[in-house]
């Protein structure tokens, strides 16, 4: 028994120094870049690519796309742990809360690993480098005012938009009433529908909601991608382009719905952009670059390091050409960025 | 390592040497099971043995824990606490409003987050004691009662400026890897263990689950008993819930999912693989320490080799069907060898 005991001790041992030292070796090793959402989600797929594409670009070790299984924050928080220990060094991360993924991100940042928030903000004070995402109180703000403008400046609208978990859906709320509110009245936001970001639930509320009021209201405005695909269908089943829509996003539903009449615009994001851009920041970072202190970062609701990864609303005429958008804002960001964000000696 | 009522006469096996019948015990296969996973692991990934990962583990590890034992205290009566979860978020969410609203020193707002979780479980045991219902059905109706009206009095806004000692606390290291809820985990289970081993309460308890008629004429007071177990379930869901806010650093209504049912399965997990009768009357708090540890490094150690994130749940699921096989092929092959030997 002592025996066995003994040489299970010897293997453990062998197998930790083992571990160990290939965990030091990987350690200077090229940056590699993980891009961790907080949960499954069809906006994030396009980060798949542009880490690919990062990857490749920039010669990095690694730029792997790692989805939680859903959307929990401790389940988020053991995935970015595990993968540090695997031996990633840079993580582009969608806080799963403001707050509760602070304590995470500090716990990477001190192992020397630089963290961008990303497409989310976390709550200041933080140890993530800056937050680069949708400005997405002005992207809700603008497509309400397209939507407005589609109505003839006057009607109600109920909005539909994602998770309450989601730092993001409060800004959006806060934007559609603001844009509502610069009608004197003219326009009314009648309902706010929360926490749909999921097929289940979006199906179950957008189409019950429809099915009820579809006749006392003039519009629809969804901030999140989710609902933007239930509406679409929703208005196509009804069939009536009486009532307006504008959208968020790029999936397929939508832009056909846009070109087919039963929705008017979409606001389109750039996830693509976010992880493509954000691992150059990262591998720039890990190169011995510093984040300006004097840089030009606007400031939102949770922090005063926001780089907004570019919005552009896209209507029937624009829609064909909506990758070509979205690159053209890639582009633009990324010629500029290290000039305006980073100080590299 | 069970602990329980002595089995009865004519059923029990017949005395095996001290060693072998350690041998046996569901807690030797637990532990073999933990060391082969382990050595497993760290050789086929070089992460984790990293001290980064083993202090993550220790610190996911201790939650789990905590959470199974919340759970294992009123399994041991033959009961089920399904509002494990929805108690530790009421817990977490005092200890914020106290610690961050009403200014309190930790000192006053720990003490006040575990009162709450043991008034909320004592409540379930009376429920359950005064309506003669299944605690299954008592638990599941208090689970929503319990979460929508910590949303409804929260507004489900997270207490997210709490003192820095807290999650100092769930970021701190021993020795480079362990980590100090897990310090509190073990601890805690050797609380437990004294209770059920050394104490009259818990053989109290152990007898309402082995048998109710037999215990009340024995003289034990079962409803008093009932609600004492529901009691000490709600103090420790407080005490895990507690754990999960020094790991965050804030105190958030989502911590455990929607009405906290993310809970449920850790929560059975580690006491059922440990070894307690889901018909009450025997509990091993060794087992379920080590039942959740071993589905934590199963976890971990999945991730570490990069299975999809999506597999993780049914490679878990298989390699925990495979173990409590090989396990049961242990047991029966050594108690073989025993009887032969004999």
């Amino acid at each position: 028994m002592l025996r066995s005991l003994k040489t299970i001790n010897m293997i453990a041992a062998a197998a930790l120094a083992l571990a160990a030292s290939a965990t030091a070796s990987q350690a200077a090793d090229a940056t590699k870049v993980a891009l961790v959402p907080g949960g499954p989600h069809p906006y994030f797929a396009a980060w798949e690519k542009a880490g690919q594409d990062g990857m490749k670009d920039f010669k990095l070790g690694a730029a792997d796309y790692r989805v939680p299984q859903k959307w929990e924050l401790g389940l988020q928080n053991s995935l970015l742990e595990s993968l540090l220990s695997q031996g990633y060094n840079a993580f582009l991360v969608f806080p799963g809360d403001p707050v509760g993924s602070n304590s995470t991100v500090q716990e990477l940042t001190e192992n020397g690993a630089p963290v961008i928030a990303t497409a989310g903000c976390l709550k200041e004070p933080t140890t993530a480098l800056f937050c680069f995402g949708t400005d997405t109180g002005n992207s809700a703000y603008l497509g309400t005012k397209e939507l407005i403008k589609a109505m003839g400046g006057k009607g109600r609208i109920p909005h539909f938009t994602g998770f309450l978990v989601d730092p993001n859906t409060q800004l959006r709320i806060d934007a559609v009433e603001k844009a509502a509110k610069e009608t004197n009245g003219a326009v009314t936001v009648v309902q706010v529908i929360a926490d749909i970001d999921a097929p289940g639930p979006a199906e179950e509320k957008i189409n019950a909601y429809l099915a009820a009021h579809a006749v006392d209201v003039d519009g629809l405005v969804t901030t999140a991608w989710v609902p933007a695909v239930v509406a679409s269908n929703a208005l196509r089943k009804i069939g009536d382009k009486r009532i307006k829509m504008v959208g968020i996003d790029h999936d397929e539903v939508v832009l056909k719905a846009i070109k087919d009449g039963f929705v008017n615009g979409t606001m389109l994001q750039n996830p693509y952009g976010q992880g493509y851009i954000g691992s150059y920041a990262l591998d720039r970072i890990r190169a011995g670059c510093k984040v300006k202190k004097d840089a030009p970062f606007k400031t939102i609701a949770l922090t005063n390091r926001f780089i907004d990864s570019g919005t552009v609303y896209a209507d029937k005429d624009a829609v064909d050409n909506y990758v070509g958008s979205m690159q053209s804002i890639t582009k633009k960001i990324f010629a500029e960025f290290e000039k305006t964000y980073l100080t590299c000696s | 390592m069970t602990l329980g009522l002595p089995e009865r006469a004519g059923t029990a096996r017949p005395a095996l040497p001290r060693a072998a019948s350690w041998l046996l015990t569901n807690e030797f296969g637990l532990l073999a099971l933990i060391v082969g996973f382990g050595v497993a692991f760290a050789l086929g990934t070089p992460g984790f043995g990293s001290p980064f990962n083993l202090f993550t583990l220790g610190r996911v590890m201790a939650i789990d824990i905590m959470i199974g034992f919340a759970m294992m205290v009123v399994i041991a009566t033959g009961g089920l606490n399904l509002s494990v979860g929805a108690i530790g978020v009421c817990s977490a969410m005092t200890f914020g409003c106290l610690s961050e609203r009403a200014g309190l020193p930790l000192a006053f707002a720990i003490p006040g987050a575990l009162a709450l979780g043991g008034c909320l479980g004592a409540l379930n045991g009376q429920l359950i004691v005064r309506s003669g219902l299944h605690s299954f059905i008592i638990t599941l109706a208090t689970m929503s009662v319990f979460f929508g009206v910590m949303v409804f009095v929260t507004r489900a806004e997270a207490f997210r400026a709490l003192p820095a000692a807290i999650s100092a606390f769930g970021k701190a290291r021993y020795f480079g890897y362990v980590s100090p809820l897990l310090i509190v985990s073990a601890g805690v289970g050797l609380s437990l263990a004294a209770l059920y081993r050394l104490t009259p309460l818990g053989r109290e308890m152990l007898a309402a689950g082995a048998s109710a008629p037999a215990a009340e004429l024995s003289g034990v007071r079962l409803g008093r008993t009932y609600v004492l177990c529901h009691l000490l379930s709600g103090v420790l869901a407080g005490i895990a819930a507690l754990m999960v806010v020094a790991r965050t650093g804030a105190a958030l209504p989502s911590m455990a999912g929607d009405l906290g049912q993310d809970w449920l399965l850790p929560a059975f997990l580690g006491p059922v693989l440990g070894g307690a009768a889901l018909a009450g009357g025997r509990v091993s708090v060794l087992g379920a320490f080590l039942g959740s540890a071993l589905v934590s490094e199963i976890t971990n150690g999945l991730l570490q080799f990069r299975v999809g994130e999506f597999w993780v749940q049914t490679y878990l699921g298989l390699l925990l069907l495979i173990a409590v096989l090989l396990d049961l092929g242990r047991r029966k092959f050594l108690a073989s060898i025993g009887s032969v030997a004999r």
